[in-house]
C-alpha cells in the first residue's frame, strides 16, 4: 500500500529533514513511527498528505506516485486516508455531530448517507450517547474519539495519527490506542506516530525508529527502545 | 445528482452562515460599497442627462450663412447645391428674408408695431445648415464662409467649443472617478472576506485535511462576496430611484425649460444595467483576491 525509495526532504534552504528513506508498508498493518523530537516524524506523516512535495525521493500510497500527484488530485487522495492530530482540530461550537458530517459534507455525501453512518461511526468509538453534544463540553479524551470518528468517516483504508495520544492521561491513552487497533483488525492500515514508550512496548507492533532524519532501525513486534 | 445537491445545499448553507455569523463586518462592508455605488449612481445620472442635453443642443446647432444681398437667383441656386453636396452637411434650409422678419416680429412682439416689415426689410436670406458631426461646426462653418455668394456666417462662435469642452471634461471626470471608486469597493470587500477567511482558517484547514476541493471551500465566500456586491448595487438604485424621481418633479415646477430629462424608468434601468453587474463583478473579485491566499494547507 505504501512504498518509498531513497525518500529525502528538506524545508527551504535548511537541513535535511529526511535523509534516503526506504520502506513499505502492506495493507492491513500497524504501524508506531518513533523517534525524538526533531527527528522528522511529523514531516514524514505529513508527506503522506501531500501537504507538500518530497524535495527528492518516491512516496507512492496507493499505487500512485505523490509527487506526480497534480494539485487537483490531491483532495481525492486525502478522502482516503483519515487523519488524527494530537491537538484534536475540532471545528469548535459544533457538536460532535456536526463534526463528524462535516468530514462527509465537505466531500458531497449525501444527506441519507451522512445521517445513517455518523450514528455508526460514533457508535464504533464509543460516543454514540454524545451526539448532539458540543466539542468544547467534551473532556479530552472523548474529543479525541471524536477527531477518531471524523477521520474514520469516509472509511479510509488508512488512518495516519500524529501523536493521537499527546495531550491525553494513561487511562484515555490506552482506551485510545485500543480503539485504533480494533479499527486496524477490520482492515485499516494504522501509522500512528509516538513518543509514548508504554504503549508501543505493550502493543508489539511493527516500529519504525527515525534519528536525525533517518531510518535507522524497522522492527516487526519491536519495543519503542531499540536495545531493549 | 444527490451529491451534488447535497454539495450545493451546503455551499449555501454555509454562505448564509457566513453572512449572519460576521452580520456586522458584512453590513459595514455592504454600506460602504452601496454608498460607493450611489455616488457612481449619481454621476452616472448626471452624465446621462448632460449627454441627453447635449444631444439635444447638438441637434440644434446650425451655421447660419446669410447670403449677399447682392446675389442673384443663379448664385443662390448654386450655393444651394453646393451645400448639399458637401459630404459634411447633414441638412440645408433656405430662410428667406421675410421669414427672418417674420420670427423677429414674433420675438420683439409690440416693439415693431408701426414699422412697415414688408416695405423696409432690411435682413438678409440665409441658408441654415445642420452638421454631419456637430463638434466639426467650426471647420464647416469657415469652409462655408469661403463659399460664392455667402456674406456673413454664424454658428454661436465660442459657446458651441465651451460646450464640447465641458462635456468631454466631465467624462473623463467620470471615468476617473469610476475607477476609483471601483477600486475602493473592491478593497473594501477583500478586506471584509479577508477577515472572514482568517477567522475560518482553522475550518479551512480541516476542509483541506479531509479532501476537500479548492471550489468547494471558496464558492461560500464567492457567494459572499456575490450577495455583499449585490445588495451593494440594490440599495443605492432605490435610492436613486426615489432621487431622481424628486428632481423630476422640481424640475417640473420650475418650469426650467431649458432643461429636458430623461424619464424616470428608463434611466433607472440604464443605470441599473451598470451597477447590478458592476455590484456583483467587485464582489467577486474583492472575494477572489482573499480566499486565494488561504488555500494552501
Amino acid at each position: 500500500m505504501i512504498e518509498i525509495y531513497h525518500l529525502y526532504h528538506q524545508y527551504g534552504n535548511d537541513q535535511m529533514v529526511l535523509r534516503d528513506i526506504n520502506l513499505t508498508i502492506d495493507r492491513g498493518e500497524f504501524v508506531f513511527i518513533v523517534g525524538a523530537s526533531g527527528a522528522g516524524k511529523s514531516t514524514f506523516l505529513k508527506l503522506f498528505l501531500r501537504e507538500f512535495k518530497p524535495s527528492q525521493g518516491t512516496i507512492k500510497i496507493f499505487g500512485r506516485d505523490l509527487a506526480r500527484l497534480k494539485n487537483g488530485e490531491v483532495p481525492y487522495l486525502r478522502r482516503n486516508i483519515g487523519m488524527v492530530f494530537q491537538d484534536f482540530r475540532l471545528i469548535e461550537g459544533r457538536t460532535v455531530y456536526d463534526n463528524v458530517a462535516f468530514a462527509m459534507m465537505v466531500i458531497g455525501t449525501p444527506q441519507r448517507e451522512i445521517r445513517k453512518r455518523v450514528p455508526q461511526v460514533l457508535t464504533l468509538v464509543g460516543l454514540e450517547d454524545k451526539v448532539r453534544a458540543k466539542v468544547c463540553d467534551l473532556s479530552g479524551g472523548e474529543q479525541q474519539r471524536v477527531g477518531l470518528a471524523r477521520a474514520l468517516a469516509n472509511r479510509p483504508a488508512l488512518i495516519v495519527a500524529d501523536e493521537p495520544t499527546g495531550n491525553l492521561d494513561p487511562g484515555t491513552t490506552l482506551d485510545l490506542m485500543n480503539l485504533l487497533r480494533s479499527i486496524n483488525l477490520r482492515g485499516t492500515t494504522v501509522l500512528v506516530a509516538t513518543h509514548n514508550r508504554e504503549i508501543v512496548d505493550l502493543f508489539k507492533k511493527r516500529v519504525i525508529y527515525l534519528e536525525d532524519g533517518r531510518l535507522i532501525g524497522d522492527e516487526q513486534k519491536g519495543f519503542y527502545a531499540r536495545d531493549h | 445528482m444527490p451529491v451534488i445537491i447535497s454539495g450545493v445545499g451546503y455551499i449555501l448553507r454555509e454562505t448564509v452562515k457566513g453572512l449572519l455569523r460576521n452580520r456586522w463586518m458584512c453590513l459595514t462592508s455592504t454600506g460602504v460599497v452601496a454608498v460607493t455605488l450611489l455616488m457612481l449612481g449619481i454621476f452616472m445620472l448626471l452624465s446621462l442627462n448632460v449627454n441627453h442635453i447635449t444631444d439635444v443642443v447638438k441637434e440644434q446647432v446650425e451655421i447660419v450663412a446669410f447670403i449677399d444681398d447682392q446675389a442673384d437667383h443663379h448664385t443662390v441656386a448654386a450655393l444651394r447645391q453646393k451645400l448639399a453636396d458637401n459630404p459634411a452637411v447633414r441638412e440645408v434650409r433656405y430662410v428667406s428674408s421675410e421669414e427672418h422678419m417674420e420670427r423677429l416680429s414674433r420675438q420683439l412682439g409690440n416693439v415693431l408695431e408701426g414699422y412697415d416689415t414688408e416695405l423696409d426689410n432690411p435682413l438678409l436670406a440665409s441658408f441654415e445648415v445642420r452638421a454631419v458631426v456637430p463638434e466639426n461646426v467650426s471647420a464647416l462653418a469657415a469652409e462655408i464662409e469661403r463659399y460664392s455668394g455667402v456674406s456673413e456666417v454664424f454658428y454661436g462662435q465660442g459657446y458651441v467649443e465651451n460646450l464640447f469642452s465641458v462635456i468631454r471634461v466631465l467624462q473623463l471626470l467620470g471615468l476617473i472617478l469610476m475607477m476609483g471608486l471601483s477600486a475602493t469597493a473592491v478593497f473594501l470587500i477583500a478586506h471584509t472576506i479577508g477577515l472572514m477567511v482568517m477567522m475560518r482558517k482553522k475550518e479551512i484547514a480541516i476542509m483541506k485535511y479531509v479532501g476537500a476541493t479548492n471550489w468547494f471551500i471558496r464558492w461560500p465566500f464567492l457567494l459572499e462576496g456575490l450577495l455583499m456586491g449585490l445588495v451593494g448595487a440594490i440599495i443605492p438604485l432605490v435610492v436613486l430611484y426615489f432621487l431622481y424621481q424628486h428632481a423630476l418633479d422640481w424640475v417640473t415646477a420650475s418650469n426650467v425649460a431649458f432643461i429636458s430629462m430623461l424619464p424616470l424608468r428608463e434611466v433607472i434601468f440604464e443605470v441599473g444595467q451598470y451597477l447590478l453587474p458592476l455590484g456583483i463583478g467587485l464582489g467577486i473579485l474583492g472575494s477572489s483576491f482573499s480566499i486565494s491566499r488561504f488555500l494552501k494547507v
